[in-house]
């Protein structure tokens, strides 16, 4: 999804790398109410004036060293120079475009006009520098001297540096003050980018704003996966949306082969990643939760290199989950299809067992599994399954956790050999 | 005041002798020079153009690729001009060479892309002084700098220092004019500086293809391809001209053959050996892609074979330096008079005739 987003600059990226998960329900809410202006803006303004402001913010650079510099004293150069007075000129650009709209404030950008007038004595209002004649008289001698006598240029030089170094060191001096204003200002214009971008996402892919769920329930209305959809739909097919429930007790997805059960998990950790990053969510409608963990194991990341089969590799992930149950944290873990790489009768055993140990926990788990298991206490849920040749994706609330037995139908359906099929189906009716 | 005709014929005709081929060059909204080799005169013919150019009634900016404009030549230890810029005049180097600038300039721009020495910066002269020239690291981010400099400041013309026997930075991709410098470094026996000389100057002179062949080939950029008898365009099962089992099969009476990328000695002794391929036109994307001997190209082309290119940058001069770095001298006039012959454009010794 990071990488889907239209942003301008690299500087923007960086930090929305560097952010941190959310995990307090009001920041998550604070986001959104930021994104939800950001949303009304693109959706208000013709998309030409996006494109200006845009084009804009492409001109964001990363100068977090010449501000660090800033920071502690030292003086800057040219570039740097240069570099502050961009920013500076490009803060104050792009208030004002947002302030045409309405949108003042609702990113907070510090003001830099007296940083502007200290790098531009001229009053010219371009992004360019150079140590300016009008810094020092004696400056502006020496280089009239040095154009019309280029036979002395060298001494000339030698003498103009160090009236430019004294310049610089006014210079660094007096911007010294407004060092963390300019920082705030390089982050706001992040957090624009950021934002514009990611209301542009939200248009495009049609993306809803959740609310923050109060009873600890996580609830989706037709939700979808981005990247899914889209491929379906390049193949002229459409995405079938659900809706699904968690609450914090496990729940026990089971359903046939294909029926999109590792989907649904995958949809719900990208939902709740982009929830606590303050995207919007790939749904109609969605109600969330705020988690402190996410834990998403998919079971299929054996490490030939660290000498782990994807048994072992799986155990390890499940184990994170379990130690971190016992830590007072809110987690949200999801398991696809445990223990399904070892013997049915151990591996039956020990989902039931994990089912048990996390049930009594303060958690939301979802789990596939296609391991006929006494669910307990757990909340089962079903793929609808195979109907007349279709899949239905659609998940329902079923009493028990028994697991459909369409593998052979789904494995026909496929074109997969029938001489293995039709034995497989002959080995079932004989030994039931 | 009106002014009188005559005067300013004589004054052109001055002016024309004094400055070969400038007039040409402000045709163009780009300029590569590049050396055949260490040497042979690329930056003194960087700074005649440079003192030359109307920078009053032009915006020009200087640039170079990969790192260049050290003071002491890197390879061979023999000493380089430095470039002087004139005021007014723009110019791209690293951040490291700019903080060593002999001029007072003004900033622009500070690029997003870092090279070896730091981002590039874009600043315009103040006043005239020297400064050590390097640039854009790739042809790719070459061409988007100069896109930048034409669409954000206007520049007029850019003017491109190419790196030592690259090509790239000389191709109609990146620049759409270029001077040759070669000279006694390139090869100190007159006859082949003159026959190895010639057959670069053919190359860069290789011919447009067919408007309708433009078309259709330009949007192919890798691969081989052909067009067969009936106009209908087929891949060849190859990626690369370099590709060992390639076949010309069902070829009979084939026009066109494509090759997207380089074209090598290998792939033209085939294309010539096959009966088929007899009057085939082959066309490659431009000059710089064509890394065949002279020998070969010869004997393709008499064997009724013709090469052709989908972009062609316009050659504006070839200079030459006499001088060798190990001290050997070929004489300048009789150099210049059989280049010039050899390849049918006039040949300058600006060295000489600066002196």
């Amino acid at each position: 999804m990071v990488d889907q987003l239209e942003l301008q600059s690299g500087f923007a990226r960086r930090w929305l790398l560097d952010a941190p998960l959310l995990t307090c329900g009001e920041d998550i809410m604070a986001s959104y109410s930021v994104l939800q202006r950001f949303a009304e803006f693109v959706n208000r303004v013709e998309p030409l004036f996006i494109n200006t402001l845009n084009h804009k913010l492409c001109d964001l650079k990363d100068i977090r060293t010449t501000i660090k510099n800033l920071h502690n004293g030292a003086v800057l150069d040219d570039i740097e120079l240069f570099e502050v007075k961009h920013l500076a000129i490009l803060a104050s650009d792009v208030a004002h475009l947002l302030a045409q709209h309405g949108m003042d404030g609702v990113v907070e950008i510090p003001s830099l006009d007296e940083v502007i007038n200290i790098l531009d004595p001229d009053g010219m209002r371009i992004a360019t520098f150079y140590i300016y004649d009008s810094y020092c008289a004696p400056l502006k001698e020496l280089r009239n001297q040095m154009r019309q006598h280029p036979e002395q240029q060298d001494d000339l030089l030698l003498q103009a540096s160090e009236l430019e170094e004294g310049v610089r060191q006014d210079l660094s001096r007096r911007l010294h003050p407004f060092a963390t204003a300019i920082e705030q200002a390089q982050e706001a214009l992040a957090r624009i980018d950021v934002n514009t971008a990611k209301a542009q996402q939200m248009k495009h892919m049609g993306l809803c704003f959740p609310t923050l769920s109060s009873d600890g329930t996580t609830r989706y209305q037709a939700m979808f996966h981005p990247q899914v959809k889209e491929a379906l739909a390049a193949r002229g097919r459409e995405f079938q949306p659900v809706d699904i429930a968690i609450g914090e007790h496990p729940t026990l997805i089971t359903g046939a082969n294909m029926g999109g059960k590792t989907v649904v998990l995958k949809t719900l950790t990208l939902c709740q990643l982009l929830f606590q990053f303050g995207f919007g969510i790939p749904a109609a409608a969605a109600q969330i939760a705020v988690k402190d963990e996410i834990h998403f194991c998919i079971g299929d990341e054996q490490s030939v290199e660290k000498g782990l089969s994807s048994f072992a590799a799986e155990m390890k992930n499940i184990d994170a989950v379990i130690k971190a149950s016992r830590e007072n944290k809110k987690l949200l873990a999801l398991i696809d299809e445990p223990a399904r790489t070892t013997n049915p009768t151990e591996g039956a055993a020990l989902v039931t067992a994990l089912l048990q140990v996390l049930a009594g926990k303060d958690m939301s788990l979802v789990m596939t599994t296609h391991y006929d298991i006494e669910p307990g206490d757990t909340r089962c849920l079903r793929v609808k399954g195979f109907e007349n040749g279709t899949m239905d994706y659609q998940l329902v609330e079923v009493q028990d956790g028994e697991v459909p037995h369409e593998a052979l139908n789904i494995a026909q359906s496929l074109g997969i050999d029938s001489e293995w099929i039709d034995t497989a189906r002959n080995l079932l009716e004989t030994c039931p | 005041m009106e002014m009188r005709p005559t005067a300013r014929l004589q004054g052109t005709d001055l002016f024309l002798d004094v400055l070969p081929f400038i007039d040409d060059i402000l045709r163009y909204d780009s300029l590569s020079i590049v050396g055949l080799e260490k040497n042979t005169g690329k930056t003194e013919c960087l700074k005649y153009v440079l003192d030359r150019l109307p920078v009053e009634r032009k915006r020009i900016a200087v640039t170079s690729i990969g790192i260049d404009g050290e003071t002491v030549d890197q390879v061979t230890r023999t000493q380089k001009p430095e470039i002087v810029l004139r005021e007014g005049m723009y110019f791209g180097t690293s951040e490291a060479h700019y903080r060593q600038r002999r001029l007072v300039s003004e900033l622009i721009d500070v690029s997003d892309e870092s090279t070896s020495l730091g981002h590039v910066v874009s600043a315009r002269a103040l006043t005239t002084g020297k400064i050590l020239l390097s640039g854009p690291s790739s042809s790719t981010s070459l061409r988007r700098w100069m896109d930048e400099m034409q669409q954000r400041f206007g520049i007029d013309l850019v003017i491109i220092d190419g790196a030592l026997s690259r090509m790239s930075s000389a191709s109609p991709a990146v620049s759409q004019s270029l001077i040759l410098a070669t000279g006694a470094a390139y090869s100190a026996s007159m006859s082949t500086l003159v026959s190895k000389t010639a057959h670069v100057v053919d190359l860069v002179n290789l011919e447009l293809t067919s408007d309708d062949n433009l078309q259709r080939l330009t949007p192919l950029d890798k691969g081989l391809w052909f067009i067969d008898k009936d106009g209908e365009l087929h891949s060849l099962d190859a990626l690369t001209s370099l590709s060992r089992d390639i076949h010309f099969q069902g070829m009979d009476g084939c026009q066109t053959l494509y090759v997207a990328g380089a074209l090598v000695d290998g792939f033209l002794e085939k294309v010539r050996k096959n009966k088929d391929l007899k009057q085939v036109e082959l066309v490659v994307r431009d000059f710089t892609k064509v890394f065949v001997t002279p020998q070969q190209l010869r004997l393709f082309l008499k064997a009724g074979g013709r090469m052709r290119v989908l972009q062609r940058s316009k050659l504006i001069a070839v200079t030459v330096n006499p001088t060798s770095p190990s001290g050997y001298v070929l004489d300048s006039d009789t150099l210049c008079g059989k280049l010039s012959e050899a390849i049918g454009l006039p040949v300058y010794d600006l060295i000489k005739n600066q002196q």
